[in-house]
């Protein structure tokens, strides 16, 4: 997010000016999805009513609704995946420094289930 | 460090930058929808052909703009308070700092382990050695452990400052006579920059501050053990 982009990194593309769908986590994502939800309903709602104003906002809408769902989903996925890494990281760091001493929980579970 | 032209947020180092910028994402994601719905709105306003002059009351859609920004509102308070709360934890730190902002300078005492105490200034343009970064680089770094909870005790001799570090999310306020407190804990080493934040005369701008946040290990090896 800091750095400039180097080359083979992809470039900032920002939507409406501030949004970086690029660098944002999930961002592209949703919107795409977004974006296909609003087709979808609003195409959909003109197929049967015949009212293009009316499909218009439902295809609005459907962007607005989607979009934030896919959102809420991808971000609260990926808050699992850092936290899982963060767990992961940390038990890595602790077996590096323990393996082969009395605290290393390997022995631990292993001398527990022999006995 | 922030590159030219930046605008967006510096990378994190520290957990609490992290969820700053995890919340920024998410508020921007809310701001992109009202603002897309807002010029929708506005195309329909310029676009529509209807002229109803006699409109006395429209229930459903005055329901629904007062119920739907109380909802965005809420979906945007609840993570901010709890970053909010976040902040003001203070988890055992493990190495306490007193930074005392003057003008136009910094002087920081490491008094936990013995009396280390220097002042930070500006380097002058004409002191820069080849790769030194201009208006950024002082003569004295404040050198941090990373990976250990520290507790920096902020306060001024003079005028308002304010002691910032936007990689680690930390802005205090530097008042005279008023000890403020910030923790952080810092996960990856490197030297990082920041600069006063709190309008304080002439050289506001040429008081910068700079950490540099080494492994434990050689912390423990440095002048703040061995003096």
């Amino acid at each position: 997010m800091a750095a400039p982009p180097e080359p083979g990194e992809p470039e900032e593309r920002k939507l409406l000016g501030f949004l970086d769908v690029e660098n944002t986590p999930c961002a592209r994502h949703s919107i795409l999805y977004g974006s296909l939800g609003s087709v979808v309903a609003g195409f959909g709602h003109f197929l049967f009513t015949s009212r293009i104003r009316r499909s218009c906002d439902v295809g609005v809408g459907g962007f607005i609704l989607v979009t934030l769902g896919c959102w809420f989903h991808c971000r609260y996925n990926y808050a699992k995946q850092r936290i899982q890494e963060r767990i992961a990281r940390e038990e890595i760091k602790k077996k590096i420094l323990y393996e082969g001493t009395h605290l290393d929980p390997e022995r631990k579970h292993n001398g527990s289930s022999s006995n | 460090m922030a590159h030219a032209a930046q605008v967006g947020l510096q990378d994190a180092t520290s957990p609490i930058m992290e969820e700053l910028i995890t919340f920024h994402d998410h508020a921007l994601m809310i701001i992109f929808l009202i603002c897309f719905l807002v010029l929708y709105a506005l195309f329909l306003t310029l676009t529509t052909k209807l002229t109803n002059t006699n409109i006395s009351d429209a229930q459903e859609m005055e329901t629904v703009w007062t119920i739907l920004p109380a909802i965005i509102l809420v979906l945007i308070t609840l993570p901010s308070l709890r970053i909010l709360y976040m902040t003001d934890e203070v988890n055992d730190p493990s190495l306490t700092i007193k930074s005392i902002g003057h003008q136009w300078y910094w002087t920081y005492e490491y008094t936990d382990y013995g009396g280390l105490i220097f002042n930070s200034y500006m380097l002058p343009p004409l002191f820069l050695e080849p790769g030194d970064l201009r208006l950024l680089d002082v003569d004295n770094r404040v050198v941090l452990p990373i990976e250990a909870p520290i507790r920096m005790m902020i306060t001024s001799q003079d005028v308002l400052h304010s002691w910032a570090v936007p990689t680690l999310g930390l802005k205090t306020d530097a008042i005279p006579g008023r000890l403020n407190q910030t923790t952080f804990t810092a996960t990856r080493p490197g030297v990082y920059y920041g600069q006063c934040s709190e309008i304080c005369g002439a050289n506001h701008s040429f008081m910068p501050i700079v950490l540099e946040l080494i492994p434990l290990k050689i912390f423990e090896m440095g002048p703040v053990f061995t003096l």
